[in-house]
């Protein structure tokens, strides 16, 4: 069952027919004030149709250029956004890589220099020569050797004269 | 472009901060000890520390005791400081630094009298000890360290 609304709209569209538009009629308490209604609402969609779809079909182009234009200004907007949030790009990955393979490398180029002298006899302590005045200690005998635990270097002198233990006063 | 000089700027200048630490200033520590073998040992002296085993292994006593000690900070590499007892004295000179360490010239003196004298490389890394004269039931000991 349709309503008076429904039965309105059709009436005014033209689209009731038969025993409906009799029926329909009937119950119109004032012909003469809906059949001036229903003109002026179909001048009104006669006019509305004209304009809009004039415009409508003008201006494609532009309206079609427009969204081009919002569509790549948010696809701008999308990178550049895109952009802020992921700082770590693959070049700047190298870069930041490579940098800190060179300071490393810098790093222990000194800290292998420092620690490694390349020759063991830079390692220990040298003794070049010792002597005692073989006037004071005629006896006296010297011998290097390395106590290779510490890494000490002694110098081990016999035959010294022996002294009083008075000597051994700070 | 501006990153990429910042990072330049910062290798060099850990580069060149390096450098300086490699070669910087070194304490000699040179004492004359006196070893001995006692019923109660005192603790060895901190200098001697790092080569407590070696001195007790290779000399036998168990009683290290300091009476004679100077610590000289080497800056040019040719200082010459004396480290003495009541009696004894002994007197280093430095003739230079190479990379591993320090070309010294030592003279034990007993008093007046020179006892003993050697040209010696020191290293960094390698403490000297010398064994010196009988003393009482002791042995004095002389030990260079460079710390």
């Amino acid at each position: 069952m349709k309503t008076f609304e429904e039965k309105w709209t059709a009436w005014v569209d033209g689209k009731l027919t038969g025993k409906d538009l009799v029926e329909f009629e009937a119950s119109l308490s004032d012909r003469a004030s809906a059949e001036a209604e229903r003109r002026d609402v179909q001048k009104l969609g006669a006019l509305l149709k004209k304009e809009l779809g004039a415009q409508t079909l003008s201006n494609a182009d532009f309206f079609s250029h427009q969204i081009r234009e919002r569509i790549q200004r948010e696809i701008a907007a999308q990178d550049r956004h895109g952009e802020r949030f992921t700082w770590w790009t693959i070049r700047r990955l190298t870069w930041a890589g490579a940098t800190s393979l060179a300071i490393f490398v810098i790093c222990a180029v000194f800290v292998i220099r420092d620690k490694s002298p390349s020759q063991q006899s830079q390692y220990l302590t040298q003794i070049l020569n010792a002597r005692v005045d073989p006037a004071v200690s005629p006896n006296a005998t010297i011998t290097m050797f390395e106590a290779k635990e510490d890494k000490v270097t002694v110098l081990w002198v016999e035959g010294l004269q022996s002294l009083p233990a008075d000597y051994a006063a700070k | 472009m501006h990153r990429r000089l910042l990072l330049l700027a910062t290798c060099f200048a850990l580069a060149t901060s390096a450098a300086p630490a490699a070669h910087a200033a070194h304490v000699v520590w040179s004492g004359l000890v006196i070893a001995e073998n006692v019923a109660r040992p005192t603790p060895i002296p901190s200098e001697l520390t790092r080569i407590e085993q070696t001195l007790k292994e290779l000399f036998g006593y168990n009683q290290f005791q300091v009476i004679g000690q100077s610590s000289k900070t080497l800056k040019t590499g040719e200082e010459d400081w004396l480290a003495s007892s009541k009696y004894f004295g002994l007197h280093v000179d430095a003739r230079g630094e190479t990379e591993a360490g320090y070309l010294l010239n030592l003279k034990l003196y007993k008093e007046k009298e020179l006892l003993l004298e050697t040209d010696t490389k020191l290293s960094k890394r390698s403490p000297l000890v010398i064994k010196g004269p009988q003393v009482g039931s002791g042995q004095l000991l002389l030990v260079l360290v460079v710390q």
